[in-house]
């Protein structure tokens, strides 16, 4: 009898173990599966559960809309933002991680502060003043985007050098490289995961922007989040949205998977 | 040549020491970021106070505040209300799935895997995929049974139903991730200890990876909080048209073709980053204290 009861009791706890991950992959799975259907639906109307024909319409129509460009825009506007925030945010970085600040409150304060701000309060002061001064809408979205990739850049550079130890760059100089050499060939090497890690969420944040280029870029900029923005707020194409939907989202998160897979096999490789 | 180099660098090792190195290693961060905000939220301040008319001529006023104080009264209460339950639900369920992912082994890397995929997907996609799935004739509905008409209102309804519940998801996810970075080593090191001492599950969650993951947590939420508080595009798709959040009514009378609403729109812009502020100032003290402890 008391055996039953601790069997019963285990396989209770057996289930609690697997519904609680059961419960949470589900609460973050499932808002992404419409976008799957609807991507390979071609007629899905009333309220019947499963599309009445499966197909790439959405694809298509992706393509017609402008798909490509806007996602080539979307990637240079990444690659725009990563260029100036992972040098000076790494730099920064380095300054706070190694301590080498007397009094290290004020710019770290001044460096976190873009978190906070509400990136379309930025963007309209900014616009009102280069509609003034004639700057470029791209070079003010660029910026702009910048000044939000700065503090994940920095803190993630910040949290490498504090892993890294200065004194081997020290026996690096001291061994007769300079110091440029010694921060190119001894640091950097060392800090990689850390980098791509801060280049790739200043990439996601010129990316993956809506409010910055919308406001600054008055519809002129016609990025990818451009392209899903006002297929989802207007054109009641669920098939359109889906697809420009998926093709926003997943060319990052291959790339992520690529890497994650690469660092993976190099520490394998390492270990053995 | 070697003597040259070991020269130049012993100069430079001593130079790096003095501590105004540092100042020139984050000197170009600091001042973008003092040039570009300073300058975007004086221009903001001005507008809001009729500096900086599109047409006319310059005239200090509060009426941007004044005109619409009844709708910016209303966006105030919507904004805060959706960042405050939706930051609450993040914190929770993200503590939930930190938790499990550093107990389970094999499935807590798939979930932290899948809380990676999440938090790469743009809020935008996560608003446009949220509406296909709890619209009245979203995906949810359709498979369960429910009628159109009897579903609840969760897209553009009384409530901010569905723009809260992307929020908590995207921010869950966050809230997640940097509570396991944080703790990861450390809590499987003193949860054994905690164990080998005679702790159950329950009172090693309570009594190690709680006090733990606290600056984690506190941290990551204000974080949230401020975000939701400052976005745009979610309650834009998925919120009702009144009362709007304060980024949605900034922006609706930005674009307004009536110029003489930018002072407005000025006005709503400086409440919201004035709210973040002013939690980030209040909450502070707070987050460092708790992070203090360790």
């Amino acid at each position: 009898m008391m055996r039953r009861t601790r069997l019963r009791r285990r396989s209770a706890r057996q289930s609690r173990l697997t519904l609680g991950p059961a419960l949470l992959a589900f609460w973050l799975v499932v808002p992404l599966v419409p976008l799957l259907m609807w991507a390979v639906s071609s007629r899905w109307s009333g309220a019947s559960r499963l599309p009445q024909d499966w197909g790439l319409r959405g694809w298509q129509e992706a393509l017609d809309a402008g798909m490509l460009p806007a996602l080539t825009r979307s990637w240079v506007l990444g690659v725009a933002v990563a260029l100036i925030a992972t040098p000076l945010g790494a730099m920064a970085g380095r300054a706070l991680g190694w301590r080498l600040l007397r009094r290290p409150a004020l710019p770290s304060l001044v460096l976190l502060a873009p978190v906070v701000l509400a990136p379309i309060a930025v963007a309209m002061g900014l616009d009102v003043v280069i509609l003034r001064l004639r700057i470029p809408g791209e070079a003010a979205v660029v910026l702009v985007l910048s000044v939000f990739a700065l503090p994940y850049t920095t803190f993630t550079m910040r949290a490498t050098y504090l892993g890294l130890d200065p004194a081997l760059e020290e026996q690096a100089r001291v061994l007769g490289a300079s110091s440029r050499q010694a921060r190119h060939r001894v640091t950097l090497p060392a800090a990689t995961t850390g980098l791509v890690t801060a280049t790739g969420l200043a990439f996601l944040v010129g990316w993956s922007d809506y409010a910055v280029t919308l406001l600054i870029g008055g519809g002129q900029i016609v990025t990818a989040p451009m392209l899903v923005g006002s297929s989802a707020a207007g054109s009641g194409n669920d098939a359109l949205t889906s697809t420009l939907a998926i093709s926003a989202t997943l060319p990052p998160l291959v790339a992520l998977a690529v890497f994650t897979y690469a660092a993976s096999r190099r520490r394998t490789a390492a270990q053995s | 040549m070697s003597e040259l180099l070991t020269s130049g660098s012993r100069r430079d090792i001593g130079r790096e020491a003095l501590p105004h190195g540092g100042a020139r290693l984050v000197a170009p961060a600091v001042l973008l970021i003092m040039v570009v905000t300073g300058t975007a939220l004086g221009a903001v301040v001005a507008t809001s106070l009729g500096l900086l008319p599109l047409v006319g001529q310059p005239r200090l006023s509060t009426d941007g505040f004044t005109t619409l104080s009844g709708d910016l009264r209303a966006a105030t209460r919507e904004s805060l209300l959706t960042a405050a339950i939706a930051t609450l639900l993040a914190a929770a369920i993200g503590l939930t799935i930190a938790t499990l992912a550093l107990r389970a082994g094999r499935t807590g890397r798939l979930v932290i895997a899948l809380a990676v995929a999440v938090v790469t997907v743009p809020h935008l996609v996560g608003a446009a995929a949220t509406g296909l799935l709890l619209s009245d004739v979203g995906l949810a509905q359709r498979w369960s049974g429910v009628s159109a008409a009897s579903w609840p209102e969760l897209v553009a309804g009384r409530w901010p139903g569905a723009t809260v519940l992307e929020l908590a998801w995207k921010e869950s996810a966050f809230v997640a991730l940097v509570v396991i970075a944080s703790v990861g080593r450390r809590y499987a090191d003193l949860r054994e200890v905690a164990a080998v001492l005679g702790a159950a599950p329950r009172a090693q969650w309570r009594r190690v990876l709680l006090p733990l993951s606290g600056p984690a947590l506190a941290s990551s939420s204000l974080i949230a909080f401020v975000y939701t508080l400052g976005t745009y595009e979610v309650a834009r798709l998925l919120g009702r048209a009144y009362p709007e959040p304060l980024p949605v009514m900034a922006y609706r009378l930005f674009t307004d073709i009536d110029v003489a609403a930018r002072p407005q729109a000025a006005a709503a812009a400086v409440v919201a980053t004035g709210l973040a502020l002013l939690v980030a100032v209040i909450t502070l003290p707070l987050v460092r204290r708790l992070g203090a402890d360790r």
